[in-house]
């Protein structure tokens, strides 16, 4: 069966480092798949070079049956492929509303209504306001982004790449630096998402990706090394030398 | 009202308040060549309102868009000279049709020097604009059978400033071509901030604050930069050929590097990503020019002072004074 979205043998060497190794990797429609790994395993990269950030070094994405390899990244996000960034990247002046509004307008269109008024884009309006109340941003919609509380603002991350009506979503490390409470916040929203999207995950908290993710892809040095469900990959030998080092 | 369908933005409306005082702006500005007779004082707001409208069209790109642009008054340049040669060479009387070939042109030479430009971000694309800019003012200066050179575009007409047939004077009338100014100008100001609060001026503010970002969400950013290139070269192209009208003449001063700060000035006097800012500091950068060159011919060194005094102490120009003074009652 053709997979949703697949990587066959993606590579991408920085100079004479190979940071991503002919990774081939098979998402699913829904679900969530997590990517683990030690730092520097080149999980990161992976999505870069997949969401058009960077280009491939070779090898080749395919979605839904078509090559989008080195397809510009606007492209990419108006068939679906939206993505959050580790480092979070807001529109820092512009307000919570705004920043989540503009997103669905680059996806639904009326970004060239040169004399219209935003306002009378209602559909964009009301979407963005069902993707603030459902991820509890609500009160915070006329506040600049720079002004959030940092957990709020890797929360508007979302909701930026969410209002991009994202059929397959990359989220890198969505709950780095967050709270205890803000992390399970985040978690149950990925787990409702992961009902309707596809989601990939980069996350270090093992804890939350062994109990939420339905498959997970560990890479060590750019190459993949394990795959399976949570249960499989606890108990997996390399696996856990990846992480601990070999025992002497 | 359902909640879902408002938005918690800046109104693209003018405030009652607002309104009121821009009325009574452009009320004073109109009829002041009826008070005010002084030939000298009616060419002097002419050319703050001309040079407000190119200050203006820099802020598009410097305070919406976040593009730097060293020598955005080339582009008056180019249409200015166009709109002069077009007039001396083809249709002494035409003045509308000039006019036009003059923003059309200026738009079709913005067009190549914009592709090429939107390839690069920051730095770079301020570099290009100079590099541009300077080839433009070079081409001008240099070309005497075309600009006359130096000497500048010499022996343009003055034709009459008819609207539907109603003649309200000729372009060598300073009374009539600054109505005439003041209606293009007002009208300019009016689009333009419609358009900046438009869905299109959204994706470029979101350009300005997040250029990654907004490609990641889904906007084709070179092709939105290259559009408000465009419309700040348009806007530019209408100042240039009401600076010619007005003036009767163009050398290739106007298109220097040098003129070209000049513009930014007033862009950062004012408070860059108003709008209205601009229009302020290009008033108060002519006046300040006006003033202190009745006294030195070495005005661009005062002005200088001036300028760094300004920069240093109202650092959001002269839109951020409120805020200051505000501030400084406080204690």
């Amino acid at each position: 069966m053709e997979a949703f979205l697949c990587t066959e043998d993606l590579c991408c060497q920085f100079g004479g480092v190979t940071a991503t190794d002919c990774v081939c990797i098979n998402f699913e429609e829904s679900g969530l798949r997590s990517i683990i790994g030690p730092n520097g395993a080149g999980k990161t990269t992976f999505i870069n070079i997949v969401t058009g950030r960077i280009p491939a070094s070779s090898g080749r994405v395919i979605f839904q049956g078509k090559d989008i390899t080195s397809k510009p990244t606007h492209e990419l996000v108006k068939m679906g492929i939206c993505r959050t960034f580790q480092i979070t990247s807001v529109f820092r002046n512009l307000s919570v509303f705004e920043n989540v509004r503009i997103a669905g307008q680059a996806r639904r269109g009326g970004s060239l209504k040169v004399f219209s008024l935003k306002k009378n884009l209602r559909e964009v309006t009301k979407q963005t306001w069902a993707i603030l109340e459902r991820l509890g941003l609500q009160d915070l919609a006329g506040e600049p982004a720079k002004n959030l509380a940092y957990g709020d603002q890797r929360v508007l991350e979302v909701a930026i790449a969410m209002a991009g009506g994202p059929s397959i979503l990359f989220l890198d490390e969505p709950t780095a630096g967050m709270s205890p409470a803000e992390t399970r916040r985040i978690s149950e929203l990925i787990q409702g998402l992961s009902e309707e999207i596809s989601i990939v995950l980069i996350e270090h908290d093992m804890d939350l990706v062994m109990s939420i993710s339905d498959a997970i892809t560990v890479l060590h040095y750019g190459s993949i090394i394990a795959e399976g469900q949570p249960e499989e990959i606890r108990n997996n030998e390399l696996v856990r030398e990846a992480y601990l080092g070999k025992e002497g | 009202m359902d909640k879902h369908l408002t938005i918690p933005d800046k109104q693209p409306g003018f405030s009652l308040p607002t309104f009121v005082v821009i009325m009574i702006i452009i009320a004073g500005l109109a009829v002041f060549p009826f008070v005010i007779t002084n030939r000298f004082y009616i060419s002097l707001i002419n050319e703050m309102l001309i040079y407000g409208l190119l200050a203006m069209s820099l802020d598009v790109l410097l305070g919406f868009t976040g593009l730097l642009s060293f020598m955005h008054n080339a582009y008056l340049g180019i249409s200015a000279y166009a709109v002069g040669l077009f007039l001396i060479h083809v249709s002494p009387a035409s003045l509308w049709l000039a006019c036009l070939t003059g923003v059309f042109f200026t738009a079709l030479v913005a067009l190549p020097v914009g592709w090429v430009q939107v390839r690069t971000g920051g730095l770079a694309f301020a570099l290009l604009t100079l590099a541009f800019g300077m080839m433009f003012h070079t081409i001008v200066w240099k070309w005497y059978g075309l600009t006359g050179g130096d000497d500048g575009l010499m022996g343009m007409p003055n034709p009459a400033i008819s609207i539907f047939g109603w003649e309200i004077g000729h372009s060598g009338d300073p009374t009539a071509m600054y109505l005439l100014t003041l209606v293009v100008v007002t009208i300019c100001y009016i689009l333009t901030r419609r358009i900046i609060r438009s869905p299109f001026g959204a994706v470029l503010e979101a350009i300005r604050e997040n250029e990654e970002r907004a490609a990641f969400v889904g906007i084709n950013v070179r092709m939105y930069k290259l559009l408000g290139w465009m419309l700040a070269c348009t806007l530019a192209g209408v100042a240039g050929a009401l600076f010619i009208l007005y003036k009767g003449y163009i050398g290739p001063t106007t298109m220097s590097a040098f003129a070209g700060a000049g513009v930014l000035m007033m862009v950062l006097l004012g408070g860059m990503g108003t709008l209205w800012g601009p229009l302020v500091g290009a008033a108060i950068f002519i006046y300040i020019q006006d003033y202190i060159s009745t006294m030195s011919e070495h005005w661009e060194i005062y002005l200088g002072i001036v300028v760094v005094f300004l920069v240093l102490f109202m650092p959001t120009g002269f839109v951020g004074l409120g805020g200051y003074l505000k501030r400084l009652k406080r204690g």
